[in-house]
């Protein structure tokens, strides 16, 4: 009886210890925010004018911007939030909201942008007024592949 | 057949009952019972506009600020040009400020004071979307209960035109309540509108006519703009019969004027100038484009105003301002 009860304990004590044993801390990394680039070649696939659509009105389709490093440069120009190639940055590398440019000889200038992905496709939205400042422009660009 | 009248007589005193409920509750709501304005004023004049309202309380409920909106030109800038006071023996007088951009209101679906009265209340039938409304309440509350109607004047004082632009315009003016908002109900229609009798003139000034009235052979929108803004102009061939009444194609013939003393004419008959008809047979044709780029404008160079014709595919046949010889101007300005 007395026997039995000791394995009993030593089978407890075991169990007990297995299990203590069998748990172990793991670390959880945290999870690294890819770093957003914008590097390559954009064109517009939709503006609107004061939310009204410009599609099929103006030819958009000629339109780019290059993106490279720190530099942009523009080809075959429409009204956009700078006239001249130059300089850009972004607020957060990680988590941007805000685009700034700077063309070569002039003042920074800032917008708030979006960069959604539609359809597996990453997207920039832009919204700007190149002329007068009631006037507001949206353009949606896309990578040209 | 006793019984079957005696029923009959039933239903008729209820109808009746719930007739004059109808119209006693019906009464409930703002009103806008006149509006004593002067037909013509001059360029940069304060006018007064009296603004008569009646306002029943036969509800229960409030106190409620009252909620007083105004459509004026945007190039006006009435928010800063005009001053607007309410006047009622049993309220009192007090100001009407201007509703802060973070009140918004019920039912609003989170639009703010002014873009809401606009989705209720449009454009007051002006023909140029470059109207705004200005939307202000009571500095004092007033509740809808012990059953007066209270009368009053809402007035505005306002330097009309204050862009320099002589303008025709018809204005407009509406009154709520902050509580309700614009909504009717069984208790009545809590809003009242408003517009000036007929066309409300302003002469003089240096700008260009801005005639929100009457329907125009051209348009360019945005109304206010740059050369470097992307415009739209549209040729409305069912305003006046032209001699263009039969040409199935027409286009821009146009000069623009930069600010280094230069001239620039694009006058051809081909797809840079062509004006698309915006749907079969309207008879309305538009062109889009990019100023600067259209005229080839140096980087230095602005375009301060362009004079147009429209012409048929030949450009054998030229219609300007008015259906006259005259070019259409369209002056580049902000303001």
């Amino acid at each position: 009886m007395i026997r039995n009860l000791n394995i009993k304990r030593i089978l407890l004590l075991l169990a007990a210890v297995s299990m203590a044993i069998s748990c172990k801390t793991e670390k959880v990394l945290p999870s690294q925010e890819a770093l957003k680039t914008i590097t390559g070649n954009w064109q517009v696939i939709k503006a609107s004018r004061n939310g009204t659509d410009l599609d099929g009105l103006l030819d958009f389709s000629k339109f780019r911007i290059q993106f490279d490093g720190t530099n942009y440069k523009l080809v075959d120009k429409l009204p956009f939030i700078v006239n001249q190639n130059g300089t850009f940055s972004l607020d957060d590398p990680q988590y941007p909201f805000k685009i700034t440019f700077t063309a070569t000889g002039a003042q920074a200038v800032s917008t708030v942008f979006t960069y959604p992905i539609v359809n597996g496709k990453r997207q920039l939205t832009l919204t700007f007024s190149p002329g007068c400042p009631n006037n507001s422009y949206t353009y949606v660009l896309q990578q040209v592949n | 057949m006793n019984s079957f009248l005696q029923i009959k007589g039933k239903r008729l005193w209820r109808a009746c009952a719930f007739l004059v409920l109808g119209i006693m509750l019906a009464c409930c709501g703002e009103e806008i019972t006149g509006l004593e304005m002067p037909d013509t004023a001059t360029v940069g004049q304060t006018v007064t506009f009296k603004v008569n309202i009646s306002i029943p309380t036969a509800g229960d409920g409030g106190p409620d600020y009252l909620i007083f909106g105004m459509l004026v030109p945007k190039g006006w800038k009435g928010a800063q040009n005009a001053v607007v006071t309410y006047n009622s023996q049993a309220l009192g007088g007090g100001a009407m400020n201007l509703i802060p951009s973070n009140a918004l209101p019920k039912n609003g679906g989170g639009l703010s004071w002014p873009a809401y009265t606009k989705k209720i209340f449009g454009n007051g039938g002006n023909l140029i979307d470059d109207m705004e409304w200005i939307v202000y309440q009571s500095e004092k509350a007033y509740p809808h209960s012990g059953g007066y109607t209270f009368t009053g004047d809402v007035t505005v004082k306002m330097k009309v035109a204050a862009d320099g632009n002589p303008t025709n315009v018809k204005l407009s003016f509406v009154i709520s309540d902050s509580g309700n908002a614009y909504t009717s109900d069984n208790n009545g229609t809590y809003y009242s509108q408003k517009g000036s009798p007929s066309c409300f003139e302003v002469t003089g000034g240096t700008g260009d006519l801005v005639d929100f009235c009457n329907p125009q052979l051209t348009t360019i929108d945005p109304p206010k703009s740059l050369d470097n803004d992307i415009v739209s102009l549209t040729f409305d061939g069912t305003v006046v019969e032209t001699d263009l009444k039969n040409e199935s194609e027409v286009y821009l013939c146009a000069t623009a004027y930069t600010n280094d003393g230069k001239t620039i004419k694009v006058c051809e008959q081909t797809d840079k100038t062509k004006m698309v008809q915006t749907s079969a047979n309207s008879k309305r044709y538009r062109a889009t484009f990019w100023p600067k780029a259209f005229f080839n404008a140096t980087d230095a160079q602005t375009i301060t105003k362009i004079e147009y014709y429209i012409t048929n595919k030949a450009g054998t046949v030229k219609v300007g301002y008015g259906n006259t010889a005259d070019p259409f101007v369209y002056t580049f300005k902000c303001g």
